[in-house]
């Protein structure tokens, strides 16, 4: 299996993030970053589906608050280890993904959109109505002020092991996405963009492999709440509305939904963005007017997002250095 | 192989599709036993809507047995597995992926070993002239290379029945020659049958021993293509484009 050289770098620059990351940084901005490699794996998985499969889904947050419900449940209600409790958090989702994608498998483009984002919207009601689980009796598990805590991992307790074990997880998101485009989804997904009928002919079943595409993503962004929750210990309602679905693929698409890094770039601009106008006494909300100057962009110059353009450059660069070279 | 689950032959019985108020298909029966066979006839007269219903795309009245299987009761992707292969009027390579891969896709979702499929993916490259472009994009691919890759993808997997639908749209006559030597093949390699269709009455005659003519959805003509071609019913068909074109 061959290796893409932005593959071997983006695995070298996660390892090298995981290393020394947590050292560079304290406090409010470990927790920024934790936050933000969360959302990584989120915009990932809406990133891949776009990509992969000219699929809009947006859900993506949405799930992860599915996935954060179901690890604080777990948490709570169970004695079983971070491990496994994020285990079960990713495979709940992704089936509760493929089961809330069943009516939209035989849709496309719009509705398929339009599905997506009243799953999202069904999603925040019941967020905000039932709340978090936060180690209250019952079912919904919540309880009315102080709350129970959250076990994080064995080997990763403090702010900066949590952060490198998040990366780490985010890495492993990562991989998985790739072993499934060099692999018979990745092809299946191919010929299902290029249209459905060449799909068919190929012999592909269109249905099961877009099931399993929500399986993917539902599983990405499960571990995504997860470790969100493992993040902050408590979760919030708002953090999980419609809205920041819509606004966090709107982003992936800025940050291009083709390559590895746009998800990155995305999840920055989501979260780390609205942080330095923060501390620059700048009102955070103002990011989302950048934001939509730079969708504006993404559709009108910028097909392959930000991602694509640093592309653009990095080839300029290696064709400038090796004008003998192959172009 | 094929032979012994039923007579090595294609038989479709009163097919037909109405879209809206067109009439794509006016009640089609045609028996396809040669190695290679024809369907020719002017624009809009329901071939691709013939090789649609094949496929499994669109539901038509009437029947589709295919060496003795009802292939219309199995689901598209299903009739795919069972040995069906297509090209597409407007190719359909997924651009992303490698020559390769776009083969592989079909070899995924059958049976076998990993050995078996690269041996036969190999041998198609290979008869096609494509193994050099394996590891290629799709998306590099010059207009006579991906015709080519459509060929390749019909190749592969145990083919049983295998449709053309305007192979040689936009290749040169060069082009179209080697095009049809290759097809001209399909049937030897893989013993699948072959139906084809083109405007390209010389490369018909060159390939098909009988051909089906449509005109409007019907069948104006079926049988051995050199008389086919002569019959005055035929011929007025085809003066019709040559006045309208
Ligand atoms: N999906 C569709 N919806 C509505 N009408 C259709 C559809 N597909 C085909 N038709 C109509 O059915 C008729 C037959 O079309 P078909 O594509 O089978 O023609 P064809 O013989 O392949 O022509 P050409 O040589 O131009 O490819 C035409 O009148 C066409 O407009
Ligand atoms: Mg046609």
């Amino acid at each position: 299996m061959s290796t893409t050289l932005s593959g071997r770098i983006g695995v070298a620059l996660a390892l090298m993030a995981i290393v020394f990351l947590p050292m560079l940084i304290g406090g409010q901005w470990m927790r920024i970053f934790t936050s933000t490699a969360c959302f990584t794996l989120a915009a990932a998985a809406a990133a891949f589906m776009y990509a992969r499969l000219n699929m809009v889904s947006l859900a993506q947050v949405a799930l992860m608050g599915v996935g954060g419900w179901v690890m604080l449940r777990l948490n709570h209600g169970t004695a079983l280890p971070f491990e496994i409790n994020l285990l079960l958090t990713g495979v709940l989702t992704a089936a509760i993904s493929v089961l809330l994608a069943l009516p939209a498998l035989r849709m496309r483009g719009l509705y398929l959109a339009l599905i997506t984002l009243m799953i999202a919207g069904g999603l925040e009601v019941i967020f905000s109505t039932y709340r978090f689980p936060n180690g209250g009796t019952g079912f919904w598990g919540v309880m009315p002020s102080a709350a129970a805590p959250f076990r994080r991992p064995v080997l990763a307790e403090s702010d900066g092991a949590y952060l490198r074990y998040v990366i780490a997880v985010v890495l492993i998101g990562f991989l998985l996405i790739d072993l499934h485009r060099r692999t018979r989804p990745g092809r299946a997904w191919a010929m299902i963009r290029r249209s459905e009928a060449a799909a068919l002919a190929s012999g592909v079943n269109v249905t099961a492999f877009k099931a399993w595409a929500f399986a993917l993503s539902g599983l990405l962004a499960g571990l995504a709440g997860g470790l969100l929750a493992g993040a902050l210990g408590l979760l919030d309602p708002a953090t999980f509305r419609a809205s920041e679905s819509v606004l966090l693929f709107a982003l992936s698409v800025v940050g291009g939904a083709q390559y590895w890094f746009g998800a990155v770039i995305a999840a920055a601009l989501y979260r780390v963005l609205p942080a330095l106008f923060n501390n620059a006494g700048i009102d955070p909300n103002l990011t989302l007017v950048i934001f939509g100057a730079a969708l504006l962009h993404a559709i009108t110059t910028a097909p392959d997002g930000i991602a694509g353009q640093i592309m653009g450059v990095f080839r300029g660069l290696t064709a400038w250095l090796r004008p003998k070279g192959r172009r | 192989m094929a032979a012994a689950e039923g007579a090595a032959m294609i038989e479709l019985n009163d097919l037909t599709v109405r879209f809206g108020g067109v009439t794509a298909l006016d009640a089609v029966s045609a028996r396809f036993k040669a190695p290679v066979s024809g369907i020719i006839g002017p624009n809009g007269a329901g071939k691709t809507t013939t090789m649609n219903v094949i496929s499994g795309f669109l539901r038509a009245q009437g029947s589709i047995s295919a060496f003795g299987t009802d292939i219309a009761r199995l689901a598209p992707h299903r009739r795919s597995q069972w040995g069906l292969r297509r090209s597409f009027q407007r190719e359909q390579l997924a651009d992303d992926l490698s020559v390769a891969d776009n083969l592989q896709v079909i070899l995924d979702a059958l049976p076998g070993t990993a050995q078996e499929k690269r041996a036969d993916l190999a041998q198609a490259l290979e008869v096609t002239g494509l193994a050099a472009r394996a590891q290629q994009l799709a998306g590099g691919l010059n207009t006579f290379e991906r015709r080519l890759t459509d060929v390749a993808r019909c190749l592969i997997g145990r083919p049983r029945l295998v449709m053309f639908d305007e192979p040689a749209g936009g290749l040169t006559q060069d082009e179209t020659h080697r095009l049809g030597t290759l097809i001209a093949q399909v049937h030897g390699l893989t013993g699948a049958l072959v139906l084809l269709i083109d405007h390209d009455v010389d490369l018909i005659q060159r390939l098909c021993s009988e051909t089906l003519v449509l005109d409007f959805g019907r069948r104006i003509a079926f049988g051995e293509t050199r008389a086919v071609l002569a019959d005055p019913a035929v011929q007025a068909a085809y003066l019709g484009i040559e006045e309208a074109g």
